[in-house]
């Protein structure tokens, strides 16, 4: 292997700082008082923490975004994948209009379906609840997609070896097509969670019921909350913050290894 | 051990040109069949079609005396060796092989133990827990070969299974083919572009061409009575000569005809025995106990062998004899070989 180039690797040390220089402000602050930050001195306190946890419920919220984020994924990502699956291997009627409707989902904004979907769901009665977060976020066209292409790149001989081996359609699927794919479902999964940590709009719509929140929907009204004559409490905002990027940053750790690949694969066949 | 039939099979992929123009084969059960034929004649065309991996439009595929062209792959009981193989690339060479076990769901221990003796036959066992990658081509050839061993299906389908590995490895491998077949009394259909192969292990060969089957039969009728032609150019090494049956001295038979004639009809001498055609050797080749020569005489190029011993020494100057009773004869214009006595005594009675 090379050896790397101290210059650049010092220079990439420099951007990286500077992307996370924000984090790190905001991460810093949220260990001050509010007194502190707002007279210049510097008071180091967890009591934020302790407030957003136990008085705003952050602790709450935070198990309300990990499942809802999570039965999206999990569900999200078995969806897109069998549909890759069905859409790169088989050929069947309505199978190149099924696809061209998948792709043409990724060509509408979001925020166009947000009232049809509040007025069906508030028709079949599952406004505030999870299904009602759940539900409509996990048909994901992008992912399926991405997967289709990945899985028409694996040699559709080893279909059929499985196939002379005894295997029916939906074994292939999860014995040999979802092994071999592996990097790119990892990346689709984590791109399908952060999608859906991240989202604000739908759960602020589809939810009233406070025991329902999500971080994002907590976060943003903690501003409301706290005027204080003006001001907004940054150090709780901050500790809020914190407590809603960790669990994103956490898993982006666990699974960064499969998502550089996933994203390089086109490089490396 | 099943029967395989297949009536006036004719396949051609979308939007290409037909490949396969009506074959018919009627495989009995145990039997050893080789197909050769050039590349692109559609053998793993017809392969797959037997797997039931693809589907035909027109004709009927019986297995084992059932009809079988809407039955899936699954439900055929057989195994198949790829040209590519076709190895799980995320599985130990051990998985690769047990699979179709696991399937079968036969317990974990068991089918190791399968995997373990067979890898042993093919000289793998030192690799079993390698993935395929970490492998030559010709031990992945051979995990493709146990993946189909392990298991005891009815029909083995063998698309060019040794073509990878070396001379002494093919020689063990064939012997191994031979003695499998012989313990499972399977049905084996094997392409093959070797014919030592083709000749060697066929209990009968066919012989295709541009999606035609030109001859089925036993491989010594395919060598002693080639249908045309290019069965019999195809058949035979070295390759047999074709020569204007007019250009040879001694000929005396009707006009139209080509012979055939293969190196070990032929005999070289220093001295003109009488009728024979002189030649002048262009290029020898030693290929051990005999020399195989290639000689340019009044009826066009021919290759014979000698013996090295037999050699006339000194000259590039010799004498080419020929079998006329041996040879094969085929008629110039549609390269149909012609049975030379009935054809004679077609003419006595016309004449
Ligand atoms: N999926 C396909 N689509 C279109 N044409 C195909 C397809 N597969 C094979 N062919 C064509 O069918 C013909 C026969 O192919 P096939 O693979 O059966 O030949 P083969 O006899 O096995 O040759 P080889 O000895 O080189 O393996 C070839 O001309 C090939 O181009
Ligand atoms: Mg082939």
């Amino acid at each position: 292997m090379k050896r790397d180039n101290p210059f650049l690797v010092g220079l990439a040390a420099i951007a990286g700082l500077l992307f996370l220089s924000p984090v790190l402000y905001s991460i810093w602050i949220s260990f001050q008082t509010a007194d502190a930050y707002y007279t210049g001195g510097t008071a180091f306190t967890l009591d934020n923490y302790g407030r957003a946890i136990g008085q705003y419920d952050f602790a709450r919220y935070l198990l309300n975004s990990l499942f809802v984020s999570g039965m999206v994924t999990l569900l999200g990502i078995s969806f897109a994948t069998m549909a890759a699956y069905a859409f790169a291997r088989f050929s069947f009627r309505g199978g190149n209009l099924l696809f061209g409707a998948t792709i043409a989902t990724l060509m509408i904004p979001s925020h166009i379906s947000l009232i049809p979907n509040y007025l069906s769901l508030a028709k079949v009665g599952l406004l505030d609840t999870y299904a009602g977060l759940i539900l409509p976020a996990i048909s994901n066209g992008f992912a399926a997609f991405f997967l289709r292409q990945y899985i028409r790149g694996i040699p559709k001989s080893l279909d059929e070896a499985a196939y002379m081996d005894g295997a029916r359609p939906l074994t292939v699927l999860w014995r040999i097509i979802v092994p071999l794919s592996r990097p790119a479902i990892a990346s689709m999964a984590l791109y399908i969670f952060m999608t859906e940590w991240n989202s604000y709009i739908w759960p602020l719509v589809a939810v009233g019921d406070k025991d329902l929140y999500t971080l994002q929907v907590g976060l943003a009204r903690l501003y409301r909350i706290n005027p204080g004559e003006g001001l907004v409490d940054w150090p709780l905002v901050m500790a809020a913050s914190t407590i809603t990027i960790l669990p994103v940053l956490l898993g982006f750790l666990l699974v960064e290894r499969h998502l550089v690949r996933g994203i390089t694969m086109g490089a490396v066949k | 051990m099943s029967s395989i039939q297949l009536q006036d099979i004719r396949k051609s992929y979308p939007n290409g040109p037909q490949i396969l123009h009506g074959v018919s084969l009627d495989i009995r059960p145990g039997e050893f069949v080789v197909i050769v034929g050039p590349s692109g004649c559609g053998k793993s065309t017809l392969l797959r079609l037997i797997a039931g991996l693809d589907r035909c439009e027109e004709g009927r595929i019986e297995i084992g005396g059932k009809l079988a062209n809407d039955l899936a792959p699954q439900d055929r009981d057989i195994a198949m060796i790829f040209q590519n193989y076709a190895l799980y690339p995320h599985m130990s060479v051990r998985d690769n092989i047990a699979f179709g076990l696991e399937l079968r769901g036969v317990p974990k221990t068991e089918r190791n133990e399968r995997a373990r003796e067979v890898a042993k036959t093919l000289q793998l066992d030192a690799y079993l827990d390698r993935k395929p990658a970490a492998l030559s081509g010709g031990q992945r050839q051979r995990v493709a070969m146990g993946r189909a061993m392990a298991r005891n299906a009815s029909i083995f389908l063998m698309d060019e299974p040794l073509s990878n590995l070396d001379n002494a490895l093919r020689i063990t491998m064939r012997t191994e083919i031979k003695e499998l077949h012989r313990q499972l009394g399977a049905t084996i259909v094997y392409v093959t572009h070797d014919q030592t192969e083709a000749l060697s292990l066929a209990d009968r060969v066919a012989v295709m061409k541009d999606g035609h089957l030109l001859q089925f039969d036993r491989p010594d009728v395919i060598y002693d009575q080639p249908r045309n032609r290019f069965v019999a150019s195809f058949l035979g090494t070295p390759p047999i000569n074709f020569v204007d049956a007019e250009a040879l001295p001694c000929w005396q038979g009707p006009k139209g005809l080509t012979a055939g004639l293969r190196p070990d009809m032929l005999t070289v001498h220093g001295e003109n025995p009488g009728g024979a055609l002189p030649a002048r050797i262009i290029l020898s080749e030693m290929t051990g106990s005999e020399m195989l020569l290639h000689c340019e005489t009044p009826a066009g190029r021919l290759t014979v062998t000698a013996a090295r011993r037999d050699m006339p020494s000194g000259t590039d100057g010799l004498w080419i004899s020929y079998d006329l009773d041996r040879a094969l004869y085929f008629d110039s214009q549609t390269g149909d070989r012609i049975d030379l006595e009935s054809h004679e005594r077609k003419h006595a009675r016309h004449g």
